[in-house]
């Protein structure tokens, strides 16, 4: 399997008064061709800056300081602007958290994916139309023809998310970058752009990352997950195998505090402390303050060690899979 | 057991204020469209001393407008809600007893940045006459300890904490007034997942030390299911269905429940099944103009005419459960 996407010790740091934030600190993983993978971890762990550096979304203060970013063997980092934005929507397209915020309020639904055929080459009105009407209709927006008329406003919330997902989708790119898609919506909702997702990816052969801090909707959509913590990957392996047998104690910790793991109404297993602040990190590995199975050895950090074809882990004291 | 809270027909709506080219052409005779958000209508159930009781709906069902009126923030449109037998509210719409509090969901915006924590955990105290200015601080410092805050927590500024300790300052300022009720709208919908868990269990905690009775308000349906005694599901301002939390999870008798439940991802540990959800169809229709009949009728699967048409009462469905169903689901 050749990768499509293949990230090695990137490095994102923003520059602040207290010195630098290293946001995502040496992160190497790779996608293949139609793979969904799952980037998870909890707010300040640098997932979604993560997704954005692929893309060349950073701006200053934030700086993509190391590493690379191959797109098919090309590099990406240090690309200038204008091959980038060839790239963008074309090759490599993103869905926001926040479909309020990702789409011009003052610009009709059809008018804003004109613009989006239009950046990637030259489409006749009629043709961007019939395309547009066809993407729309294959992500559930019902009367796809009158609706490309309306403004973003006149949309609920899940329909809004749906029309951001269609202009994603609109020049066929090998990869959508996810951030949080769903995290806005309903449950009754998510459940229905979970399916349509995972469903439009397969049909497509699109590959996906797919950032979240829900375990549970990463798990119903990535076949591959991984897992950050202060600006780096703490643990990989298939979706199904890390959740059954976390290696490394903040995954179990995790998993463990979740109410579908605890008999209802007695005391959820909890991580002691709280996420570690970027400026303030321990010396070592960055969770051992919280953890119950530290001792001498992880104020040295430990390396992402492989176990197996499919698993890594960066623990001194993983815990002992069935299978290890 | 006995009540401590009964909502009894509780309505609240919203009525939009007209903009002044609306009043004007009100004035010279044009017909204006109110558009009236029915955000709770028609709403009895009881709350029993010492239970948690959930509360569970999507985005806009009216579930926090609900809390609010049973912490008496926002006095109700219509019908009233008691506490041991009073009316909560006073003949002026305000409410008179420190016995309900409220907890929100948002520890950034519900903490006055400008006050020192001390001072918002005792202010109401001192006016409630539970502690006197001279012995605000070791006050403030019992109830500091009481969420697993240090005592020199009281000396500092909310932005000094972290989302989760700030929750439990929240916490502290409601459990400082002595109530017997807490109202909880969402409390720990804006934490990081490896926080949630110390809240719920300080709330589990908290609950076994004071005999706290407690709303739960939630869209977390996992959260509310571990913490609560009794369940209640709201759609468009109504309860749809009421009952005993692990029953109703087992087997849900509304059809909106089940499909509700049904669209939670769960975790996959199983590489060979194929997660399945069968979502509900179609979107939550618009609280200005719910549909007539059964609110749910539109993406009900099991809709027939008489849904269309008449709104179902809440009845008895056996076992300490009620629903709002024409056709119930079999328990």
């Amino acid at each position: 399997m050749t990768a499509l996407l293949a990230v090695s010790d990137l490095a994102t740091h923003f520059a602040t008064r207290q010195g630098a934030l290293k946001a995502v600190d040496g992160v190497s993983f790779s996608i293949a061709e139609g793979e969904i993978i799952g980037l998870v971890g909890e707010s300040g762990s640098g997932k979604s800056v993560t997704g954005f550096s692929i893309l060349g979304l950073i701006d200053p203060p934030g700086r993509i300081v190391g590493g690379s970013v191959k797109l098919r063997g090309r590099e990406l980092v240090g690309l200038p602007a204008r091959d980038l934005r060839a790239i963008r929507g074309r090759e490599i397209a993103m869905v926001f958290q926040d479909p309020s915020a990702t789409l011009n309020p003052v610009l009709t639904i059809g008018m804003q994916m004109r613009l989006a055929l239009e950046a990637h080459g030259a489409v006749g009105e009629a043709d961007a139309r019939t395309r547009s009407v066809e993407v729309l209709a294959r992500v559930g927006i019902p009367d796809a023809g009158r609706r490309l008329d309306a403004y973003p406003h006149q949309f609920s919330g899940g329909m809004r998310q749906r029309v951001a997902i269609a202009i994603a989708l609109l020049n066929r790119p090998r990869l959508i970058i996810c951030d949080e898609p769903t995290t806005a919506l309903d449950v009754s909702i998510q459940a229905q752009i979970l399916t349509e997702m995972r469903d439009l990816a397969r049909e497509f052969g699109t590959a996906m990352i797919w950032i979240s801090h829900d375990l549970a909707t990463v798990s119903s959509i990535a076949s591959r997950l991984l897992v950050m913590y202060a600006g780096r990957i703490i643990e990989e392996g298939p979706v199904a195998d890390v959740l059954r047998e976390p290696r490394h104690p903040y995954t179990a910790g995790l998993l463990a505090s979740l109410p579908a793991n605890a008999r209802p109404g007695m005391d959820l297993r909890q991580i002691p402390g709280s996420t570690p602040s970027l400026f303030d990190l321990p010396p070592g590995c960055a969770f051992q303050p919280r953890c119950e199975r530290r001792s001498d050895a992880c104020i040295v950090m430990p390396e992402l060690v492989a176990v197996g074809p499919a698993r890594r882990h960066r623990c001194h004291h993983p815990l002992a899979g069935a299978q290890a | 057991m006995n009540a401590l809270v009964e909502i009894r027909n509780v309505s609240k709506r919203f009525v939009p204020r007209l903009s002044l080219g609306e009043r004007i052409a009100a004035r010279l005779g044009q017909p204006i469209e109110t558009r009236t958000v029915h955000a709770v209508d028609g709403v009895s159930f009881a709350i029993r001393k010492g239970e948690v009781l959930g509360l569970v709906g999507e985005s806009g069902c009216g579930k926090s407008t609900l809390g609010r009126v049973i912490a008496g923030i926002h006095p109700p449109s219509a019908g009233f809600v008691t506490l041991d037998g009073a009316p909560l509210l006073g003949p002026d719409g305000r409410k008179r007893t420190r016995r309900v509090q409220m907890v929100f969901q948002d520890p950034f915006a519900s903490l006055d940045p400008r006050i020192r924590i001390g001072e918002t955990i005792s202010e109401g105290p001192i006016a409630h006459g539970l502690t006197t200015k001279a012995e605000a601080r070791a006050y403030a410092a019992q109830w500091l300890a009481a969420v697993g805050l240090p005592a020199d927590a009281a000396d500092r500024f909310p932005h000094q904490f972290s989302g989760g300790q700030r929750q439990r300052v929240a916490i502290a300022r409601a459990l400082a007034m002595k109530p017997d009720m807490l109202v909880c709208d969402e409390p720990v919908a804006s934490l990081d997942v490896s926080i949630q868990a110390q809240i719920v269990n300080l709330l589990l905690k908290l609950r076994r030390e004071f005999g706290l009775t407690m709303l739960f308000i939630s869209h977390d349906l996992g959260i509310v299911r571990h913490i609560s005694d009794r369940i209640a599901i709201m759609y468009l301002g109504r309860i749809v269905e009421l009952g005993p939390t692990e029953a109703v999870y087992a087997a849900p008798a509304h059809p909106y429940t089940r499909a509700l439940l049904d669209s939670i991802p769960k975790l996959v540990t199983d590489s060979e099944t194929l997660v399945s959800f069968k979502p509900i169809t179609g979107e939550l229709p618009s609280p200005l103009s719910p549909p007539p009949g059964c609110h749910f009728h539109l993406r009900c699967p099991f809709a027939r005419s008489e849904c269309r048409e008449i709104v179902p009462i809440r009845r008895e469905a056996g076992a300490g459960r009620d629903v709002a169903c024409h056709f119930p689901l079999e328990t």
